[in-house]
């Protein structure tokens, strides 16, 4: 016997989690595009999506972030340092590679500076993943070895069941066991059958592409350069990524006060490196995009031991150019011996 | 918090050559002086600010001998230099750090030193130089080769006068064909060349080198001929930077990421890094 | 010989004889109904072009990528008239030489394709095309639906929709028209736009791109369609290429000697907007 909940019980337990001090936030569908948003009730919610077009990302590290108030007066500047909402809050059905995506993080913002900003909404949210049951042609979270049932970066885990009424749970972290001790009542003893996972193939060989991008030899490869050609340049597959994290400081205001923030920035720019001598160590769109990858499947392994990448597709799904990182791990994985 | 700065009050300003000035700076709180004084070594760079324009990175130029102030030498040439250029004695500006690692100098014990700097390339260099001139009984021979493209262009001017006069400093200087002055009296040729011509011995030898990508490719060729080993050549590296703590994610040059693993490398690791990523 | 297989042998024929150093065109994508742009420089890798009705992204923007035409070589390109109508516009803004450019035209009518006459710019008279074209209904619908709201829900819409705005810049990036080495939002002294991703720092964005895009646009869509967020920018770019039209009787990209609207004077300019 496992503990399910009921999709109409979805409302109450909202209901009890807000009690409880939580915001509950959850995939919505608003102004033509998908994202987490806050709910009041499950109405809100669009369960029908495979993965919203945003990443729970946002709400962790926000496209821009307030870091420092400051105000310049004749005699003197003073500055107030910003510090993150900490309210506490549950993320609801997320897909297991977003939620992985946080897990992959962490070390990132953690290793010996912590990232407050990080932090401070990382510790105060819970996350309630959903096991996917469906996959579309760019997932491909198998490929970087995480699965549509992974629980990594989960506190509780939700399998869909098969007569569509609700979902079996379980807790996977002492963060989860404690969330499910504040709707009790709500949860019931069942057996019923939870719907089948998707099978998501894999669609290239970690294990070579690793072993390829490892190899020195391969850096100034000619690849890079065929395989980038029709990047444009943007930044929609690193802003979309739920990993990406690379970001960019900046003072705004007018003369006399201001905000010091903390902004998204991309790989793929082409500022991102430039020195202001006009030196810039990653000139072209070819050396950006082995940034982006060498950093995902080789940099990121070799600090903290996992590769920067939890499989959602969402940079192929999105890409304006149809490019992404499966179709260049594809062509590294195909590449001859 | 992390990316909160240190309030910091400009002690005195000096004009170093065109476009390049040395700010002097002072803790405004007694406790940020405090976390300065126990963390900074020699090598450790910072986020320079003011609050405004943003911040840029440059190295600590003062010695860790002397903790009681900040000095730092920057060229004006963006948004933030260029504000930081046109600030007076009592200005408050901000700085981050120290960060990064450092030169190992408790290694460089019982050696002698070669320090070689080309340009704008001085200031982290002399962090070290007197870093080691204060305890100058801990090292043997000192020889410093410096170089810039005019006389006009050479910083620290009085500095160099006084390691001149010193008789336990060896000083090289010299400025690029073309850049000499008529009564300049030490050399004129680029450092490489300056450098093997000073032919000082890689016997027991440690050699700091910092200067502009070009200037480095080319002295390490002089020092290798020389002797010298890449293990026993440091130099610093810089990129552009925003958060200084390995986070931001732009200054990795391959998998070495500047603001952690460095400013700080011999010659060997820079050799090991992907060359086209520099 | 189907469209498809003529453009491939054409694009071959091209290459083997030296004509065009490149040939910018569609191959397959990661999905049955996605095309990507695909860069033949041997007529092996011609082999490879698809073309059929799901090529309808604008391959022009690749012809202002820094250096690919210094070398004064040629390079040929499958475009449909909206590309046309935007190698007139940067020829007009003189980012393109007529004679670098190849043209392999076809045109795309619900799933019908049919390729087009004249290789040259110059054999294109797009002029009475683009008159007469009026944007698709839904467009129409949705332009009609915002003119009749108050000035205070259109804002609200507006700001709804910029508020989303994540500025990965894929509008510009895409866009053959903004062809900037330097765009105005990279330039930091001063800092003309705020780089912040936040719902003022994205109004001063979209409206600075609307701005630079007026009596520019060639309407071909990929803003729109390039945009993770779904901002409907072709709401925008179709207002502002009629404000242009209404006022100076101009329509971009008709032919390649046109006089950018906004960059030349005419002594009876409407003058209404001044203050």
């Amino acid at each position: 016997m496992t503990r399910i909940l009921l999709r109409n019980k979805l409302d109450d337990c909202i209901a009890a989690w807000q009690k409880a001090g939580f915001s509950v936030f959850a995939p919505v569908r608003q102004h033509e595009m998908s994202s987490f948003g806050e709910v009041q009730k499950a109405s809100d919610m669009a369960f029908d999506l495979v993965l919203p077009e945003r990443t729970i990302k946002d709400h962790f590290f926000p496209q821009t972030e307030p870091l420092i108030k400051y105000k310049i007066g004749k005699q003197q500047i003073d500055s107030e340092t910003m510090t993150p909402p900490d309210r506490k809050r549950v993320f609801f059905g997320v897909r297991p590679c977003d939620a992985s995506g946080l897990a992959i993080d962490d070390p990132l913002f953690g290793w010996d500076y912590k990232d407050d900003y990080w932090f401070r909404r990382r510790d105060n949210s819970v996350i309630v993943t959903i096991v996917c049951t469906e996959a579309d042609d760019f997932c491909m979270c198998t490929s970087v070895k995480l699965s549509p049932e992974s629980d990594k970066g989960a506190d509780v885990m939700l399998r869909p069941l098969a007569n569509g009424a609700g979902w079996q749970v379980e807790a996977v972290s002492e963060r989860g066991t404690a969330l499910l001790e504040t709707i009790p009542s709500l949860l019931q003893e069942n057996s019923e059958p939870t719907a089948p996972v998707p099978q998501v193939a894999e669609k290239f060989d970690l294990e070579k592409v690793m072993e390829w991008l490892a190899s020195k030899e391969n850096f100034e490869s000619q690849f890079w350069k065929d395989i980038s050609l029709r990047c444009v340049g943007c930044g929609s597959c690193t802003f979309l990524c739920p990993t990406c994290h690379c970001f960019d400081i900046q003072d705004e205001g007018d003369t006399y006060a201001g905000i010091r923030r903390k902004n998204w920035d991309s790989c793929s720019f082409s500022l991102f490196t430039m020195h202001t001598s006009g030196h810039n160590p990653r000139n072209t769109q070819s050396t950006r995009w082995r940034q982006r990858i060498m950093h995902k499947f080789n940099y990121y392994r070799g600090k903290f031991g996992v590769n920067s990448c939890s499989g959602c597709g969402r940079c192929t799904r999105q890409c304006p150019v149809d490019m992404g990182i499966t179709e260049t791990l594809q062509a590294i994985s195909n590449l001859p011996r | 918090m992390i990316y909160s700065p240190f309030p910091m009050r400009v002690v005195s300003k000096r004009a170093e050559a065109p476009g390049v000035n040395t700010l002097k700076l002072e803790f405004v709180k007694e406790e940020d002086h405090e976390f300065f004084k126990q963390n900074y070594k020699t090598g450790m760079f910072g986020l320079y600010g003011i609050f405004g324009e943003g911040e840029s990175t440059f190295c600590v130029a003062s010695p860790e001998t002397r903790k009681d102030y900040i000095e730092c030498t920057f060229r004006q040439s963006g948004r933030v230099t260029s504000t930081l250029a046109n600030v007076d004695a009592g200005d408050i500006v901000t700085f981050r750090g120290p960060y990064g690692n450092r030169f190992p100098i408790e290694q460089f014990e019982g050696k002698n030193l070669l320090f070689i700097a080309g340009g704008i390339a001085l200031p982290p260099t002399r962090s070290v130089i007197w870093s080691c001139l204060d305890q100058r009984e801990k090292y043997k021979d000192v020889t410093i080769v410096y170089g810039a493209r005019t006389v006009a262009d050479l910083v620290y001017k009085d500095e160099l006068d006084e390691w001149k006069k010193r008789d336990d400093v060896r000083l090289v200087l010299t400025v690029d064909p073309g850049g000499e002055t008529p009564d300049w009296q030490d050399h004129v040729g680029f450092v490489p060349t300056v450098l093997e011509q000073a032919a000082p011995s890689p016997e027991n030898t440690i050699a700091v080198l910092c200067g502009p990508p070009i200037m480095i490719k080319f002295t390490l060729v002089a020092l290798q001929k020389l002797g010298f080993t890449a293990e026993n050549v440091y130099t610093t590296l810089e990129n552009r930077m925003k958060c200084g703590v390995g986070k931001c994610g732009r200054c990795n040059v391959g998998s070495v990421y500047i603001c952690k693993e460095g400013p700080v490398f011999t010659a060997a690791e820079v050799q090991a890094m992907p060359q086209a990523d520099l | 010989m189907g469209i498809q297989e003529q453009y491939r042998s054409e694009a071959a024929a091209l290459l083997s004889s030296g004509e065009v150093k490149l040939v910018i065109g569609f191959g397959e994508g990661s999905t049955a109904d996605r095309r990507r742009p695909l860069f033949a420089r041997t007529p092996e890798e011609a082999q490879k072009f698809v073309l059929d009705a799901a090529c309808i992204a604008n391959l022009s923007t690749y012809l202002v990528t820094e250096g690919l035409l210094s070398d004064g070589k040629k390079v040929a390109v499958f475009l449909k008239p909206d590309g046309i109508r935007s190698v007139n516009i940067l020829i007009s803004e003189a980012q393109l030489k007529p004679d670098q450019v190849v043209i392999l035209g076809y045109a795309i009518d619900k799933a019908e394709i049919t390729a087009l006459e004249g290789r040259n710019i110059s054999d294109f008279s797009l002029g009475e095309e683009i008159r007469s074209h009026t944007p698709p209904p839904h467009i129409l619908q949705e332009a009609e639906r915002i003119e009749e709201m108050n000035p205070a829900e259109r804002f609200e819409f507006w700001k709804a929709h910029f508020s989303k705005c994540i500025k990965c810049y894929a509008c510009r990036q895409v866009c053959p028209m903004c062809y900037c080495r330097r765009c105005i939002v990279d330039v930091n002294q001063p800092q003309w736009v705020s780089t912040s991703s936040h719902t003022l720092g994205n109004f001063e964005w979209n409206i600075v791109r609307a701005f630079h895009l007026a009596g520019r646009c060639a309407a071909c869509g990929a803003c729109d369609r390039a945009c993770p967020v779904n901002i409907p920018l072709r709401l925008v770019n179709y207002r502002m290429g009629k404000e242009v039209i209404d006022a100076f009787d101009y329509c971009a990209g008709e032919n390649s000697s046109q006089k950018p609207v906004l960059a030349s004077f005419k002594q009876d300019d409407p003058e209404t907007f001044i203050l």
